[in-house]
């Protein structure tokens, strides 16, 4: 495909972002993934076959857990022998502590902040690793794919809710769909209230929606960007000898890119850990 | 769904396998290597925390305690005060008794003085008049005895007798 003159630079786009039943590892190979026989509920089929983002989520899930394994081994051993943990432990100590003091507790509050904590620490680590995957050589994001994103956006959508009608109670929570309306004769507060639930059940929705637009869209646009920008290369490849220049020229705005894409790939694993922890908040401090 | 480009399709199987393989990931994280890790700042919290109780506990009977000495002293001075007064009233009544006593012992003192007076003075003019009884017969004796029939000499006895009568009577 890459040696053809002629480049499709949409398909290549398409190509490297969706998801695929084969890893790719040219020029060294391919590996086919086994095809499972979808699975039927009802009308549902649902194809249950591991594709590319499976494995990159597995291994991502694999890769924090042995991250924070290690640091959780020389935590206790610190604290065997006495000592402070130094080193990595102690750098991933502070990440940790970060994550579940400045994330976490500051937003839903000191409270049900440490109850929450384990699940916005898991999100934040779980979505940097899936973010970071996708910038090495052959690897992928997981969170480059809406399936992925809509999935832990629903994690988050049930947490907030969940939480809240556990910490509300139904009344409680049932005031947070038909809102109380002051300063109404009660026949007109009871009919504004219920004109207003659909927005309040609309507003529900739309939270859980953007955290998994938001996550999608960051992480896609930036290796759109990037394979776009490789484009140009196949693109003036027949150039000559400009095309060593273009080359060149394209290549350190690539690594420019990338580097911005680390950043992107910190900063939107913050913001979703983040925003899960203001939404579980507001909701855990609704009247 | 299969007519989006790739990146925007919705596979549901994705989807599934993203809740296992997070949710399997949470659970494991939060059951056995978050406590490990933040085992110390999770125990400094319960210490802060107990040490916050402790000091409410000690600010709250301190507080109490406070509040049982200011009754103490407030009642301690008010029963002070009540003595103080108690104290003066008697000094008072001692006082006024002891006035009450000197004046009627004065009172008493002048009365005798006066009655012995008055008796004294009686016993005088008793004295005086009885002086002057005798003194007017000897004075009579003489006049008797010299010239008692002179009409002259028998005016100045009787004037004489008279005016001691008057004098014993003034």
């Amino acid at each position: 495909m890459m040696q053809g003159q002629e480049v499709d630079i949409a398909e290549m786009i398409f190509h490297h972002t969706g998801d695929s039943h084969e890893l790719e590892f040219e020029p060294f190979g391919t590996i086919h993934l086994p095809a499972w026989q979808p699975v039927h509920i009802g009308s549902l089929s649902i194809d249950l076959s591991p594709t590319k983002y499976v494995v990159f989520a597995i291994l991502a899930a694999l890769i924090v857990y042995t991250m924070l394994k290690v640091a959780a081994v020389g935590i206790e051993r610190a604290r065997r022998a006495g000592k402070a943990p130094g080193g990595y432990a102690g750098a991933m100590e502070a990440f940790v502590i970060w994550v579940r003091e400045e994330v976490a507790i500051e937003n839903i509050g000191h409270e049900m902040g440490p109850r929450y904590a384990p699940l916005i620490m898991s999100f934040f680590f779980f979505i940097l690793i899936c973010n970071l995957l996708g910038l090495l050589p052959w690897g992928g994001s997981p969170t480059g794919n809406l399936a992925v994103t809509a999935a832990l956006a629903l994690i988050a959508f049930v947490a907030i809710e969940v939480g809240g009608m556990l910490k509300l109670g139904f009344k409680g929570y049932m005031g947070t769909i038909f809102p109380h309306i002051d300063g109404l004769p009660p026949v007109g507060a009871r009919i504004m209230s219920i004109g207003l639930a659909p927005i309040e059940v609309m507003s529900k929705l739309v939270k859980p929606f953007a955290l998994t637009v938001r996550l999608f869209g960051n992480m896609t646009a930036g290796h759109f960007v990037i394979l776009a920008l490789f484009g140009i290369v196949f693109l003036f490849g027949h150039l000559g000898v400009f095309s060593y220049g273009i080359g060149i020229v394209t290549v350190l705005v690539v690594v420019g890119v990338m580097l911005l894409e680390l950043l992107v790939a910190v900063l939107q694993a913050y913001v979703f850990a983040l925003l899960t922890a203001v939404f579980i908040g507001l909701m855990q401090h609704e009247h | 769904m299969d007519t989006l480009p790739a990146p925007f399709r919705l596979n549901p199987g994705l989807m599934i396998w993203t809740l296992v393989v997070f949710g399997i990931l949470a659970v494991v994280l939060w059951k056995s290597l978050y406590p490990t890790i933040l085992k110390a700042t999770i125990d400094r919290e319960a210490r802060i925390k107990k040490d916050l109780d402790d000091a409410e506990r000690l600010r709250a009977e301190s507080a109490a305690a406070l509040e049982e000495q200011r009754q103490l002293l407030a009642s301690a001075r008010g029963e002070a005060t009540a003595i103080i007064a108690e104290a003066r009233q008697a000094a008072e009544r001692e006082r006024s008794a002891a006035v009450e006593k000197t004046r009627q012992e004065q009172e008493d003192l002048l009365h005798r003085a006066r009655r012995e007076i008055e008796a004294e003075r009686e016993r005088a003019v008793a004295d005086i008049r009885r002086e002057a009884v005798d003194i007017a017969i000897a004075a009579a004796g003489k006049v008797v005895g010299a010239r008692l029939d002179a009409a002259a000499d028998r005016k100045i006895v009787e004037e004489y007798i008279g005016s001691i009568g008057t004098g014993a009577r003034g």
